[in-house]
């Protein structure tokens, strides 16, 4: 495309011999100079920021199309046409292409039409535009409806028609008929003609212009009678009457079953119409429009504030629902096609370990400190992406971080020596990190560890656990479980087995104590005499012994749950147990009821059984030698005497004794 | 290639429009405009004062711009309009009117080349004489014709417009159209609030699907005259008094230094010209004073409220010279001759121009105007504030505006439309005007010769509407 300069240069007009820079230049110190063209520039300057009090129109000097050389020039005529959409025939003209076999372009054609075109064109009748002449439809009705239907204490006939015609003048513009409407009883007196002389006119018009005069005629005598017109209506009280109108007019043309959907829902909409609420409802809009700038500004600073809570709180929603997500199920990760469900064997996690992190050491990266989104940093701070967790909750592993926290102890420290860094005890506190010198290797869930804490060795024994934390309010799975919190834990649960071992051995003595004072009776009616002193004596030792071992039990049975704790440790805190856990004692108990009623039910039968036969149907020699396997149970527990074959039947049976004991107790206590 | 140009048929997908030579009339109170219907510019602009010369034959009237410069002696220059937007000599208005049509427009073809102004000699004495043409073929009998008129005309004044067309002119149809209208039309609006400030009359008027709101329609003089007004008051209070010298006094002048007497030599008059004469001479030095020096304190607030006029005295003064050499740089008095136009106790007054109500200022006329806008139609006209009117122009004027009408409705949006060409702003409602003759729709709605006939002039209340 040739542009101007082209042109200029090759007309040699200006810019053709001034050297090339300054034709590059020139763009760009043209374009302000643009604004006013041909105006000379302190002129235009002096115009300042103002409009100048003339308009400027600068000359285009852009190309125009060629004129196209298209033959002769078309004849154009004033064509006259009427309008269709007017009833009186005005007739005006419009420019038009002469019609006509005007294509050949001979000039001896041309000249002959000239004298044709002197002559009048045919008026045209057709006109594009009269199609846009739509008119209303508005409800009529003949003076029988009227008189039947439509008479209203407020409105005469004459208002009535009146209103129909307002409403048909102005296309149901509401606001624009309100505006306009001036109804003057035609009957009164005073018909002004100095003022306002227009409206009468129009009245006095009416019928010859709107055709049909057939309204007026009828309703002069009910014009006559007194109504006395409000003197303002308001637009709500002209809407009221004109649906009422319309809505009665319609059900006595087509009654209510026979309209059709949209037919029936206009009906409900006219008749719903309720000006004392629409009133209402426009003075609180009026009441909305007229606040003050003060309110609208608290206002939106109100709602400001309101979104801003609302969007912090869906977002500590979200924070929150990520974090728990991340604690009690592990979300599937994406990258792993085939879910956790392939991980399950230790050996497939043992690969996957190695595979990462082989791609770990691959990619030389020194600190993952990704992998370790539920360290306590984590937990505190902000939580990370949910794939960090997911990573995290896989392995830990391959982290060389050694900062683990104790919910997430499981890793393979022993990879990487170097510690990062030591935090001070202050800040480890603070951030609840903790070091460990030597951790297990090989790859282990969190949350097995927390969930191992709660298993005792038997299923009894665990849910007797549950069964008091459950009554401790602990949930299932702990929210946030830190280092601390875990030991606490740990803590916790060791003094629940105690406590129950502990009740155990005191229902199993006080059963014993109750079989051989149930002996003792016996025989001291039986025999009196010597044996009866023998029993006494034995019952004293076996008394003591008992009332010895309130604590020598509870080391015991820390050793063969076999905890691995040190039995100092145990010895130290045995006196503070038992004043601490004195309480919970007693609710343990309470809250057991049911679980033991549950768990040892089965075994009730056969206890009684068990009874009932040692106490009745075996001889007293064998009851003696009973009670005096507690003793020797005991005193194998000092650890001289090796526990013999009898001595575990009985301290079974005796064991179920107990419990036989401990459930009627129960049974007592409920009653 | 066929790029539309004035000589191809435009495509009739493109607008609506089917021009009938339709003629636009929008009389003013400073001028009168007229043109064809489906320009853009009224070709015929010409003043609506008009020269009276009384003689022992009779009166002479003289039309036209360069007629009523002319200091001839007994020249009385005269309004046909009342200072309250009501045309008070209909004869004269009529023969205003008739020039405005016949000089530019139609006059070459119907009257007698000596007679119309088209011919008249450059520096003739009267323009024309509109004696002979009582007896000339009427006008308009080719054009149809659209004429503005204000918002609360009466009755009778709407009577009288048809049958000055239809009888004087003879124009084969007539419409009737409300300024306000026409400008919300040339802003391409049906609805919306037409602040319209001319020159003796500014005037609110609410629209609504293309028909005004009648009750809504205010009107107040504090407009261009008054503003020109409160330019005398300033430069008649202000010490030393400023001189206020048309141009026909001064004969030749030499630069002076600003502030100092000036040094001109001026003419000499036998028996000077009137003073009506010399009014309307101030008069056009004061219009350019509006342009060039007058200045809205655009707010928030008001001139007079708080810093707002330590801020104004911040500003960089303008320059103004008289036509005698005489000038001076205007400071912050710049701000107060407009500043009545929104706070009623800002105005300066004296005997002759009593203090205005608090009622006519814009942002109460504005209110006022709203009070009769149903509430659900108020936001939607508030978002179609048309500003139109020569002296909208006056400098920051609509800045001004915009935070007076934003400070009284902070709830709904405001959006002011004002054209930021002059033409536009001056010309609004007779743009709108052939805008609407030259829609193909619009024809059906011409009262008809015919029917004139038929109802007499009452039917222009009827049709009109
Ligand atoms: N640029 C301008 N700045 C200020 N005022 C102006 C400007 N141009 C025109 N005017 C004023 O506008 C008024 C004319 O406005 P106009 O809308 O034509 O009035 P009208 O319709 O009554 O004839 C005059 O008073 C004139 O002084
Ligand atoms: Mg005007």
């Amino acid at each position: 495309m040739a542009t101007r300069r082209d042109v200029q240069d090759i007309m040699g007009l200006g810019g053709a011999d001034t050297p090339k820079t300054s034709i590059q230049k020139r763009p760009k110190a043209a374009a302000p100079q643009k604004k006013l063209l041909g105006v000379n520039r302190e002129v235009a300057a002096l115009y300042g920021e103002r409009p100048p009090p003339v308009a400027i129109y600068e000359q285009k000097k852009t190309y125009r199309a060629k004129r196209q050389n298209a033959g002769p020039a078309k004849k154009w005529i004033q064509q006259p046409f009427s309008n269709p959409a007017r009833s009186d025939g005005l007739i005006l003209k419009h420019w038009r292409r002469k019609p006509g076999p005007r294509l050949n372009p001979e000039n001896g054609e041309d000249v002959i039409m000239e004298d044709v075109e002197n002559q009048d064109p045919q008026v045209e009748t057709e006109y594009e535009f009269a199609k846009y002449n739509v008119q209303v439809e508005v409800p009529s009705y003949t003076d029988e409806e009227y008189e039947a239907h439509l008479r209203s204490y407020d409105w005469s006939r004459e208002e009535t028609e009146y209103l129909l015609q307002m409403v048909k003048e102005y296309y149901y513009r509401w606001p624009l008929i309100y505006d306009r409407y001036d109804f003057r009883p035609s009957t009164t007196p005073s018909e002004p003609s100095s003022s306002a002389g227009g409206d009468t006119t129009t009245n006095n018009i009416k019928p010859d212009i709107d055709a049909p005069g057939t309204e007026d005629t009828p309703s002069k005598s009910l014009a006559m009678l007194p109504f006395v017109p409000p003197a303002t209506r308001t637009i709500e009280d002209l809407k009221k009457r004109y649906y009422t109108l319309s809505a009665t007019l319609m059900k006595l043309h087509t009654p209510e079953t026979a309209m059709n959907p949209a037919e029936y829902s206009l009906y409900e909409t006219l008749n719903s119409y309720d000006p004392e609420r629409e009133a209402a409802r426009k003075r609180l809009a009026v009441a909305l429009m007229n606040r003050s700038a003060d309110e609208i500004n608290e206002e939106q600073w109100l709602l400001a504030e309101l979104q801003r809570i609302n969007m912090s709180a869906t977002k500590l929603d979200t924070e929150r629902a990520e974090l728990r997500d991340r604690l009690e199920a592990p979300v599937p990760n994406p990258a792993l096609a085939g879910g956790l469900a392939q991980f399950q064997t230790s050996q497939a996690l043992a690969a996957l370990f190695a595979q990462l992190f082989q791609q770990d050491r691959s990619k030389k990266r020194q600190s993952g400190s990704g992998r370790l989104s539920l360290s306590a940093t984590d937990i505190i701070g902000t939580p990370t992406s949910a794939h960090h967790a997911n990573n995290a909750q896989h392995l830990s592993g391959s982290s060389s971080n050694r900062k683990t926290s104790l919910a997430q102890p499981g890793g393979g420290s022993n990879l990487s020596q170097h510690p990062t860094r030591n935090l001070p005890p202050q800040l480890e506190h603070r951030f609840n990190v903790s070091t460990h010198d030597r951790l297990t290797s090989g790859i282990s869930f969190g949350s097995d560890k927390l969930q191992k804490l709660r298993q005792a060795k038997s299923n009894v024994q665990t849910q007797k656990i549950a069964a008091v934390l459950a009554q401790l309010g602990f949930p299932e799975i702990m929210p946030i479980p830190t280092a601390r919190v875990a030991g606490a834990f740990e803590g916790l649960v060791g003094r629940v087995g105690k406590l129950l071992d502990v009740r155990k051995v005191r229902e199993k003595e006080e059963g014993e104590l109750r079989i051989l004072e149930a002996m003792k009776g016996k025989r001291a009616g039986d025999e009196g005499g010597p044996g009866g002193g023998e029993g006494d004596t034995e019952d004293k030792g076996v008394k003591v012994e008992v009332g010895e071992e309130g604590e020598g039990t509870q080391n015991d049975n820390e050793n063969e749950n076999g905890d691995g704790d040190g039995a100092d440790n145990d010895n130290d805190e045995g006196g503070e147990d038992d004043d601490g856990d004195g309480d919970d004692d007693a609710d343990a108990d309470d809250g057991e009821e049911d679980a033991d009623g549950d768990g040892e039910n089965d075994d009730n039968d056969i206890d009684d059984d068990v009874e009932g036969e040692e106490v009745e149907g075996e001889g007293a020699e064998a009851d003696s030698e009973s009670a005096r396997q507690p003793s020797e149970a005991m005193s194998s527990r000092t650890g001289t005497a090796a526990p013999s074959a009898s001595a575990s039947a009985s301290h079974k049976r005796s064991a179920s004794v107990l419990s036989g004991v401990s459930n009627k107790s129960n049974k007592r206590v409920k009653k | 290639m066929n790029i539309p140009n004035a000589s191809t048929v435009p495509n009739p997908n493109e607008y609506a429009g089917d021009e009938v030579s339709a003629i636009v009339l929008d009389p003013g109170y400073s001028t009168t405009r007229a043109g064809f219907a489906g320009e853009d510019v009224p070709k015929s602009v010409i003043p609506t004062y008009y020269g009276v010369l009384d003689s022992e034959s009779g009166s002479e009237y003289l039309f036209g711009e360069n007629a009523i410069h002319n200091p001839l002696r007994n020249l009385e220059i005269k309004n046909p309009w009342s200072t309250d937007g009501i045309v008070e000599n209909w004869e004269t208005a009529t023969r205003v009117w008739e020039y405005a049509i016949t000089s530019r427009l139609t006059g070459a073809k119907q009257t007698d080349p000596i007679k119309n102004g088209l011919n008249d000699p450059l520096n003739g004495d009267p323009d024309v004489e509109m004696e002979g043409l009582d007896d000339a073929e009427k006008p308009l009998t080719d054009s149809p014709l659209l004429m503005t008129e204000p918002g609360w005309s009466s009755t009778k004044a709407r009577e009288k417009y048809i049958e000055i067309a239809m009888e004087d002119w003879g124009t084969p149809a007539f419409y009737l159209g409300k300024t306000g209208v026409l400008a919300a039309f040339a802003a391409g609006k049906a609805s919306g609030i037409v602040i319209d400030i001319g020159a003796s009359m500014t005037s609110v008027t609410p629209v609504i699907d293309g028909m005004v709101l009648k009750k809504g329609v205010q009107k107040s003089p504090l407009a261009g005259n008054f503003v020109s007004n409160q330019i005398r008051l300033i430069f008649n209070q202000s010490q030393p008094q400023i001189p206020l010298t048309p141009h026909y006094v001064v004969s030749s002048k030499t630069p002076v230094d600003a502030g100092v007497p000036s040094q001109a030599i001026y003419k000499t008059f036998e028996i000077p010209p009137t003073a009506s004469f010399r009014r309307n001479e101030e008069e056009r030095v004061l219009t350019e004073f509006k342009e060039s020096v007058v200045e809205t304190w655009a707010g928030p607030g008001r001139f007079s409220n708080g810093t707002n006029e330590e801020l104004a005295k911040a500003t960089p003064g303008r320059p103004f010279e008289m036509p005698d050499g005489w000038n001076q740089v205007f400071g912050v008095e710049r701000f107060k001759a407009v500043e009545g136009l929104f706070d009623a106790s800002a105005a300066l007054f004296d005997a002759e121009n009593p203090r205005p109500k608090d009622e006519q200022t814009i942002p109460r006329l504005v209110q006022a105007a709203m009070q009769h806008v149903d509430v659900d139609q108020r936001p939607a006209i508030l978002a179609h504030v048309i500003v139109t009117g020569g002296s909208s122009l006056l400098y920051k004027f609509n800045e001004r505006l915009n935070s007076e009408l934003q400070a009284m409705f902070p709830a709904p949006r405001i959006r002011l439309i004002a054209p930021g060409n002059v033409v536009e702003r001056k010309y609004g409602a007779w743009i709108g005007g052939s805008i609407l003759a030259s829609l193909g729709s619009f024809h059906q709605l011409w009262i008809s010769k015919k029917e004139y006939e038929e109802h007499g002039p009452s039917i222009v209340e009827k049709r009109c509407k």
